[in-house]
């Protein structure tokens, strides 16, 4: 069973890396919260896979609900955001974003 | 476990399908497609409330809460990504799944497996019963969200 775990973390780390590479790179504020998701993926997957391992699977699912429940919170708040931002810079890019005013 | 493994690549592959696409609608789908995945992964391994919260919630509405921000913002128009990230981004992948899988192979057998609880009762049980607390926490969230989207869309002033 453990290496059948280390199997999922390391495709979790994968999935880690791809959504940092994208919060690194990328310019486009959805590109970027599209990283955010991907992270958020690899979590969900660590977290499940540790409760199947660990015969705790109950557990892990009711956490993983409860991962996701907050993330459609997360991800409706951030998209009303990015929506306001792109109706006063009248742009996706996220370096427009430096010139804050009051 | 193939298949297992099979899915897993899969859902890698649709998300750097997701992070590299030009196109904002085809990255929103491949994002869906991964939450697709990644839900059928949980079935298999017998979470079958999480898989159908992944698919429905995370794979269904999430997408239909992208895609309307996409069409929303059409008006910002297209930002140029630099083309190095993409060209440099293979190579750094590749780099990262040597180091990952050889990181892996040397801790397979020097992490100390967790204690192996076997758990009883039904997931209703454990939901409602050991979690009541979290569940609280997660109601106050579920209304801060609304909240804040009705506070993010509010009609604005004149003078604003």
């Amino acid at each position: 069973m453990n290496s059948t775990w280390f199997v999922y973390l390391g495709f979790a780390a994968a999935l880690l890396i791809v959504g940092l590479y994208a919060l690194l790179t990328m310019k486009n504020v959805i590109k970027l919260f599209i990283g955010i998701e991907v992270i958020g993926k690899a979590v969900s997957l660590v977290l499940l896979s540790t409760g199947f391992a660990k015969n705790n699977i109950l557990l892990a699912q009711s956490l993983v609900i409860t991962f996701i429940v907050i993330e459609v919170s997360l991800v409706a708040t951030a998209l009303a955001l990015i929506i306001n931002i792109t109706r006063r810079t009248k742009s996706l890019d996220v370096r427009k974003l430096t010139k804050l005013r009051g | 476990m193939t298949g297992q493994i099979l899915l897993l690549s899969g859902l890698v592959f649709f998300s750097i399908l997701a992070i590299l696409a030009k196109d904002l609608i085809r990255s929103a789908v491949s994002l869906a497609v991964a939450s697709l995945f990644l839900g059928i992964i949980f079935f298999r391994m017998s979470a079958p409330y999480a898989g159908v919260f992944e698919i429905s919630v995370v794979a269904g509405l999430i997408t239909v809460l992208f895609i309307l921000t996409i069409a929303l913002t059409k008006a910002g128009g297209d930002v140029r990504e630099s083309k190095l990230a993409t060209l440099i981004f293979p190579l750094v992948f590749i780099v990262f799944v040597v180091i990952d899988v050889l990181v892996m192979k040397s801790l397979l057998h020097k992490i100390p497996a967790l204690p192996d609880t076997a758990e009883s009762g039904s997931f209703g049980d454990v939901l409602w019963k050991q979690r009541t607390s979290d569940l609280v926490g997660q109601l106050a969230v579920i209304l801060a969200g609304v909240f804040s989207v009705l506070a993010l869309f509010r009609k604005r002033d004149k003078d604003e």
